[in-house]
């Protein structure tokens, strides 16, 4: 798995990522789409990472970005 | 406003393309050393719709060329947005990225599509991607020019090297989902 961009939070988002991929192709891609077993070790991670992206300002980059969203999300989070 | 597109097949079903798809940038994947962190910022599943979106942010240690550095203020680590969405319905995936990084100079949307072959959808997965880079540097159009060029010519590079990576990736997973199988049969 790729590293975090904070070296502090690479070992939970490393455990994460494992319970993801695997939720991902045993269970999503199987149909059951409602399981959310890893959302507790990504709570974890997020909490790690969310200081990171405050301290480097990314945060205020991603909310300007994050402007543009409604478009693809109109776009591709529907049923084709 | 430059537009760079390219279109390519992988011989591997969707099921293994979108799950590799999220390893895409790991040590088996030696061609894209410039993705330096690949975060995931937020992730549901829609009920309705069964589509999984994702946010990520991916961190990249570009090697652009140093006059284009100098006139972007000489930082070489760049940021990028992400927002993917899953349609395990119709097997396909779509990603739409966008620079956060000197996203005053240079805007630049990619979209990346991974959809079920239409020929052979059992076996193998359709890849499109396309790139609008738009340099939004108020001044001489010549400049213009030459910085969405050069912002074109990066981006052909590391489509290139990211197809080749790739593949890479897709042959480990392979090897690695066959291996854990042939071990859970011996085991049972």
């Amino acid at each position: 798995m790729a590293a975090s961009i904070a070296p502090e939070c690479n070992d939970i988002k490393e455990k994460y990522d494992t319970c993801f991929l695997k939720w991902y192709s045993e269970k999503y891609l199987r149909g059951n789409t409602t399981s959310n077993e890893c959302e507790d070790l990504f709570a974890k991670y997020k909490t790690c990472l969310t200081k990171t992206l405050k301290e480097r300002g990314i945060d205020n980059m991603l909310e300007e970005a994050r402007k543009s969203t409604p478009e693809t999300d109109a776009e591709y989070n529907r049923r084709t | 406003m430059k537009v760079f597109s390219s279109n390519c097949t992988f011989d591997y079903s969707w099921e293994e393309v979108s799950t590799a798809n999220w390893r895409k940038y790991c040590p088996w994947n030696d061609k894209s050393p410039h993705v330096v962190g690949v975060d995931t910022l937020s992730r549901n599943v829609d009920p309705e719709t069964g589509i999984l979106r994702t946010e990520r942010l991916i961190t990249c240690d570009q090697n652009a060329p140093q006059w284009v550095l100098s006139l972007f203020g000489g930082t070489a680590t760049s940021h990028v947005y992400e927002v993917s969405y899953v349609d395990p319905a119709s097997k396909k995936v779509t990603m739409c990225s966008t620079n956060l990084t000197w996203a005053n100079v240079l805007c630049v949307r990619e979209t990346v599509i991974y959809q079920r072959s239409a020929s052979m959808p059992s076996s193998s997965t359709d890849f499109r991607q396309e790139a609008q880079i738009t340099a939004l540097c108020g001044g001489w159009q010549k400049i213009k020019n030459k910085v969405e060029e050069a912002s074109v010519e990066r981006f052909k590079e590391n489509a290139k090297r990211g197809r080749e990576g790739f593949e890479a990736v897709l042959e480990m997973s392979r090897r690695v989902f066959s291996e854990q199988r042939e071990l859970e049969t011996s085991a049972a």
